[in-house]
């Protein structure tokens, strides 16, 4: 586990290096997930440690939010104010979304029957 | 030098440490995560909701200012840039069995990436939301750690960003399903695809909980919405009226 870290680490500090000089607009982690991306289409398989650091991370991506998400409590007052919009906004925002994704995918998708 | 330390004076020393935010951080989310589970992971028992409501309410009991909470907790924050790094490993091997659907997903991806934006920021403007929280909704519908990402770049809130993620997620997680029918859809990877591209990890989890094929769809749409979103959100802010 511990090189497949290391190597994560490695192409997150490269990204971090590149957003800053190169692409300031886009988050230093997203550039290092970019280039890893490449690396592993180059390479043509993933490293069993590097599988097992990423398979940690996904099934517990949600901890590592709560610090930031709990800063929503400075945000009460606010929220309150404007719940109506908030929940309607997220609501229809993400039936719609659901909608219009499923909806292209049948217009222009490979017929998907019988796969 | 022997003398008791009176509890005031050990709560002093404990509050100036990491140590905890650490614990209250990590023990909110295991007792989230144990609910979620138990409920045999139903979206509504979200472990992170829980896990914030949980430590919102310590803060207030221990009458510790959030500043001072994050100061600790900030370790675990950390992480989610190496996180993000490693979402690289299940778009890989999401992207390796596609065959030839490359440019369908994509256009669905563009146009489900549009929609949650603009339907997002319009309506919430249009039922009066001030600037923080329209600002906000712009990258929502990306995978949290990425999304913060973007929002911090773009001088929004990571944090209101972070908490309507999560709060899109779990309706896209429960929702979903009924648009999916209502539409039709039967073909799995295409029911996979339109969740993960609306509601990233929850979204995700919950078609791999339906379908495989589902969930590797969600997966990688998730992924590519995350890649999209922070390329593609910054050069369209200029367009995108937060008012």
């Amino acid at each position: 586990m511990i090189p497949g870290l290391v190597q994560i680490l490695l192409w997150q500090g490269g990204g971090e290096l590149v957003s800053h000089f190169f692409l300031p607009h886009i988050p230093g982690p997203v550039v290092g997930l970019v280039l890893l991306l490449c690396f592993l289409a180059v390479r043509d398989r993933v490293p069993d440690s590097m599988a097992l650091v990423s398979d940690a991370f996904s099934q517990h991506l949600g901890l590592l939010f709560v610090p930031a998400a709990t800063g929503v409590i400075l945000f009460l007052p606010q929220l309150r104010q404007h719940a109506l919009a908030v929940i309607v906004a997220l609501l229809v925002s993400v039936l719609l979304t659901v909608a219009v994704t499923a909806l292209v995918l049948k217009l222009v998708g490979p017929g998907g029957e019988g796969e | 030098m022997n003398k008791r330390l009176p509890i005031q004076e050990i709560w002093v020393y404990l509050s100036g440490s990491p140590l905890l935010a650490l614990i209250l951080t990590l023990t909110a989310y295991q007792i989230g995560y144990a609910l979620y589970m138990r409920s045999q992971r139903n979206p509504l028992v979200n472990p992170v909701a829980i896990a914030v409501l949980l430590v919102a309410v310590c803060l207030e009991i221990l009458d510790m200012p959030y500043a001072k909470y994050f100061e600790g907790a900030q370790f675990v924050h950390f992480l989610l840039g190496t996180a993000t790094v490693s979402l690289a490993i299940p778009i890989y091997r999401g992207l390796s069995g596609l065959r030839g659907r490359v440019f369908p997903l994509l256009l669905a991806l563009v146009a489900g990436g549009l929609t949650s934006i603009f339907s997002a920021v319009g309506i919430a403007h249009w039922l009066g939301a001030d600037h923080a929280i329209v600002g906000a909704m712009v990258s929502k519908s990306v995978t949290a750690p990425i999304a913060m990402g973007i929002a911090e770049r773009l001088g929004y809130s990571p944090t209101l960003t972070a908490v309507f993620a999560v709060i899109t997620g779990i309706l896209g997680a429960i929702l979903a399903r009924f648009v999916l029918d209502g539409l039709g859809m039967k073909v799995w990877w295409q029911r996979g695809f339109a969740i993960g591209v609306a509601a990233h990890g929850l979204g995700t989890s919950r078609a791999f909980s339906v379908h495989p094929e589902a969930g590797t769809y969600a997966s990688l749409a998730m992924g590519l919405h995350g890649i999209l979103g922070a390329v593609a959100i910054p050069l369209l802010a200029g367009y995108i009226p937060t008012f």
